[in-house]
């Protein structure tokens, strides 16, 4: 069966990109939220393998929603993947259980490299 | 407005422009206003906070928006819908992104503020009365790109 993702990005740009990368490697994407809060009940609703999460985001940054996901799912297994890639901020979210941190502009191959790894 | 502020920005959106649109921008004389001001007909805004502080605009003509969202897109933009608007967006997004990274490295922490897009010429930005750096990015085939900085120290 395919692993499904849920994706988090305020860009529905962004959104579309990574959809077309993970469908196109055999993904599934379970559902796609425009900003923290909508991910964290998209993350209950759909109950995925794996979250990618933007950080700039209008409503809820990416670090709460983070936060708060791992409160609900200590085993939850998120991904970064911002524009941002400030040190400060890769290591508030590594410590708040983030597996990995993608800067964007990424290539295809670093998502799809990061995500294999992580859930194969 | 120190002139360090900038590098930052221009550093990054070549390495953005490169990745995205597949193409090495050629970079046009610097010049200074007053206050921000931009006269290109599509335009992302983007803040920064933190230790330096201020707003970063993207501007360009219609027609270089379509064509940059075509490149990034991978299809041609046929009407300039929320899918080319996001596009272009992120485009001001990474850059800003990017060189806020930049730019703490070098001791200015900084975080940024998700872009919006304002179309229409003449725009004047009253709410800071910091000077703005501008910098014409010239994309061979594409246009150009206006990038306007205006950042302080916090």
């Amino acid at each position: 069966m395919a692993k499904r993702i849920l994706i988090t990005d305020d860009a529905l740009f962004m959104r579309v990109t990574l959809r077309n990368i993970l469908e196109k490697n055999g993904y599934e994407v379970a559902g796609e939220a425009a900003n923290g809060r909508e991910s964290i009940e998209m993350y209950q609703q759909v109950k995925p393998d794996l979250v990618t999460m933007d950080i700039t985001m209008p409503e809820m940054d990416g670090i709460s929603a983070l936060k708060e996901i791992k409160k609900v799912d200590p085993n939850a297994t998120i991904v970064m993947c911002t524009a941002m890639g400030q040190k400060q901020m890769v290591m508030e979210a590594v410590s708040a259980g983030a597996k990995d941190f993608i800067v964007k502009p990424f290539q295809p191959d670093k998502v799809l490299e990061s995500i294999q790894k992580l859930i194969g | 407005m120190k002139v360090q502020y900038i590098n930052p920005f221009i550093e990054a959106s070549f390495k953005v422009i490169e990745m995205v649109i597949g193409l090495q921008p050629v970079k046009g004389t610097l010049a200074m206003h007053p206050s921000m001001f931009t006269t290109q007909q599509c335009n992302i805004i983007t803040g920064v906070t933190g230790k330096v502080e201020g707003m970063v605009i993207y501007g360009m003509s219609l027609t270089t928006a379509d064509k940059i969202a075509s490149r990034m897109i991978g299809q041609p933009v046929r009407t300039f819908d929320q899918l080319a608007a996001s596009a272009i967006a992120e485009l001001g997004n990474m850059i800003t992104g990017n060189a806020s990274m930049l730019l703490s490295e070098a001791g200015f922490i900084c975080d940024i503020t998700p872009p919006s897009i304002v179309r229409g010429t003449s725009l004047k930005m009253t709410t800071l009365n910091i000077p703005a750096l501008v910098v014409p990015l010239c994309l061979e085939g594409i246009g150009d790109i206006e990038m306007t900085v205006s950042l302080q120290e916090r």
